[in-house]
């Protein structure tokens, strides 16, 4: 498949200090590509120097096979960005704040008149077109922020962080529409802290930390580099310091953890340890409120490979 | 796109509320404030004419000076003319004085004698009015004896009554010559008014005030200075044509601003700014646009928040405007006597001397060099932002 972005050798500094350092990707046309890392690991860096809006020190960017640059408007015209912090105007509607940013690409009055209802539609916001942004909650200013951003179907679109302090409700459509502009045929580029939303959304993740890249690939593939198999979570559960010592000599388990009547076992490997563990329990007559098994999450990944969490 | 750019920057900019505030209202109501407070100190002012009398005797005949000024000084053709004049014997004037008919007289002769019966601002006026004919009559002695000759000097000196036809003709001469320059000069046909020197720098805060709008306009073209000029930069859009199209609508809200400060000041406050209407646009267009590149070069120079920058447009205004006579017609005075070159680079001093110029003078000298030094200050000022606006990536936003 045609790749949309290709960036090689990326190095962004900031005095000494590297924000992007060595960094190479491609995104493919069509995708959902996550950039997953904690702040300050240079996912917003990435973005800006991709719309040539930051200088670099070295390598190069290349959007739809042509070199990007600050007058590339050809390249240009087939970009949507939705910036982490909300830019619109506090002096124009709903509908007008989307009409002046469609009309920076789409000048014909007809076509942009068609693109905003359709965009009002996509986040949400058709009975709020009338409203000032001050009149809208923090949540409903985001998906104008979106709008403004993608109401001129762009063909590749980049999302930074867009559901930072939202309402699961305004996450969810959010989240919704950015699926439906995947449908649409637009290729995207996510960044975000939030694992669920990877998980959700992305077909590809690039995992970044201080502004290197330290795993790449499916979410299942990700998963994969995890040296756990599984997690096991038991509430309610009352135990001995003998019971413990015991539970910690069971087949496959890598650690134990135990406190607030909360037990976590961590597997190594291996196959039906939940059965075998609910068995445990029943054969040892111990009681509990709660048992479920989690297989590992990107956020375990990045613990594993960085030693943090990801919301650090 | 320019004129989609254009048409909702006048949108945002007219719905801006502190915008609005501080360059359509504000500028009314301090004009509404200065029409108040000094019209009315304007009419305090306003002089009595002076009843006085002068002792008609040989001295009186002989002091061409002092006839002149008495004369122009009482001259009833002027409606404004400083004093009533008796011309009379010594005695009448006595009686007049003692019946409270006159502040004073004044008594010819070799140094004229002022006299008065009590002391009043009316008295003070008689006898300053004396004192400055007898510094002028000596000053215009000294020029004629340096041009006649010591000898002549020694001769006139003993008896000026006896002055010599000719030697009364240098005099004559010499007075006529340096006239303009002795001569005590009633201005009251172009009546100096501090009312108008307010207008004058109320009209230069306003053009200057334009800088805001300048600034915020500035401001959302440009990545590292607003989330909403980093939308604007990754569009497909000429940056020169964003800023030109944004800093054009900024213009013409100016503009609109300071029409409706002249037709408030004209027709509700009844200003008379002169009858040189085309020069007035002239000048306030020129002023508009050193407002303007003010605040664009303030929005590229400083790299901080777009609230910062408003202050510090307002106060480099109000500095301006303060130097320029806004708060008090003798810091102009002041200044121009003692720092000049402040106001020689103070926009706001260039608009309000290039107003008074029009009004006070019959050329255009002064007017036009004030016009130059604010075409002057604009290119700097757009060359200040030209210069930084020509980099469309940043190191760090």
């Amino acid at each position: 498949m045609e790749n949309v972005i290709e960036i090689k050798d990326l190095t962004k500094k900031y005095k000494s200090l590297k924000a992007i350092d060595d960094l190479s990707f491609s995104v493919k046309k069509g995708e959902i590509l996550g950039l997953l890392g904690p702040n300050g690991s240079g996912k917003s860096t990435t973005i800006n120097c991709i719309l040539s809006l930051l200088n670099f020190q070295n390598g190069s960017i290349k959007i739809f096979g042509k070199e990007m640059r600050p007058d590339a408007y050809d390249i240009k015209k087939s970009l949507g960005v939705v910036f982490q912090d909300v830019a619109v105007f506090d002096e124009l509607t709903v509908y007008e704040n989307i009409d002046y940013f469609c009309g920076l690409y789409i000048e014909d009055k007809t076509t942009r008149e068609k693109y905003i209802e359709e965009s009002l539609r996509l986040v949400g916001l058709k009975e709020f077109q009338k409203f000032y942004p001050k009149q809208l909650s923090g949540g409903l200013l985001r998906r104008l922020n979106i709008a403004c951003g993608v109401s001129h179907k762009p063909k590749l679109i980049f999302l930074d962080e867009p559901t930072v302090a939202v309402d699961p409700q305004s996450r969810n459509n959010i989240l919704d529409g950015i699926k439906t502009l995947r449908d649409q045929g637009a290729t995207i580029v996510y960044t975000t802290h939030y694992m669920e939303e990877v998980e959700l959304l992305c077909d590809r993740v690039i995992i970044l930390d201080k502004g290197r890249i330290l795993a790449s690939g499916t979410c299942d593939e990700l998963k994969s580099l995890a040296h756990i198999e599984e997690k096991v979570t038991v509430e309610g559960i009352s135990l001995k310091k003998e019971a413990l010592e015991k539970i910690e000599k069971l087949k496959n388990i890598e650690q134990v953890l135990y406190g607030n009547d909360t037990l976590v076992i961590t597997y190594k490997k291996g196959k039906n340890n939940l059965v075998d563990f609910i068995e445990y329990l029943k054969e040892k007559k111990i009681s509990y409120n709660k048992i479920y098994s989690e297989r590992p999450t990107l956020n375990d990944v990045f613990l594993e490979l960085t030693g943090k969490e990801l919301r650090d | 796109m320019f004129k989609h750019n254009f048409n909702y920057t006048l949108k945002t900019l007219f719905r801006d509320k502190t915008l609005i505030f501080w360059t359509f209202a504000f500028p009314l109501i301090l004009g509404t404030f200065f029409h108040m407070a000094f019209s009315n100190i304007e009419k305090s002012e306003q002089l009595d004419t002076i009843n006085i009398a002068v002792v008609k005797n040989e001295k009186y005949n002989n002091s061409i000076l002092l006839k002149q000024t008495i004369a122009v000084l009482s001259n009833k053709k002027n409606e404004e003319h400083l004093f009533n004049t008796k011309y009379v014997t010594e005695k009448q004037a006595r009686k007049l004085l003692k019946d409270d008919k006159i502040a004073g007289y004044l008594i010819p002769g070799e140094t004229p004698k002022v006299v008065v019966m009590t002391n009043g601002i009316n008295q003070t006026i008689i006898k300053q009015v004396v004192e400055e004919i007898i510094i002028k009559e000596e000053t215009i002695k000294k020029v004629t004896e340096a041009k006649i000759g010591k000898y002549l000097t020694e001769q006139t000196q003993e008896d000026l009554g006896n002055l010599s036809p000719w030697y009364a003709t240098i005099y004559q001469n010499i007075l006529k010559e340096w006239g303009d320059e002795f001569k005590i000069q009633d201005i009251s046909d172009d009546h100096l008014s501090y009312t108008m020197i307010e207008f004058y720098t109320l009209i230069a805060m306003t053009c200057l005030y334009g800088g805001i709008l300048g600034m915020v306009a500035l401001n959302r073209n440009l990545a590292n200075m607003s989330n909403k000029g980093k939308r604007v930069a990754v569009s497909p859009c000429s940056k020169l044509k964003l800023i030109l199209s944004s800093t054009l609508a900024a213009y013409i809200t100016q503009m609109i601003g300071l029409i409706l400060l002249f037709l408030y000041t004209i027709f509700i406050l009844k200003v008379d700014y002169g009858d040189n209407l085309s020069y007035i646009i002239f000048l306030t267009l020129a002023g508009c646009l050193a407002g303007l590149s003010l605040g664009l070069a303030i929005a590229t120079i400083f790299k901080t928040s777009e609230n910062t920058k408003t202050g510090i447009v307002i106060s480099v205004t109000m500095l301006g405007c303060f130097l320029s006579g806004m708060m008090g017609i003798t810091m102009k005075y002041i200044v121009d006597k003692n720092i000049p070159l402040i106001n020689r680079l103070n926009p706001a001093a260039m608009i309000t001397d290039g107003f008074y110029s029009l009004y006070y003078y019959n050329t255009l000298d002064r007017f036009t060099s004030n016009l130059i030094s604010l075409f002057i200050f604009s290119g700097i000022m757009l060359t200040i932002s030209i210069i930084s606006l020509r980099r469309q990536s940043y190191d760090s936003i």
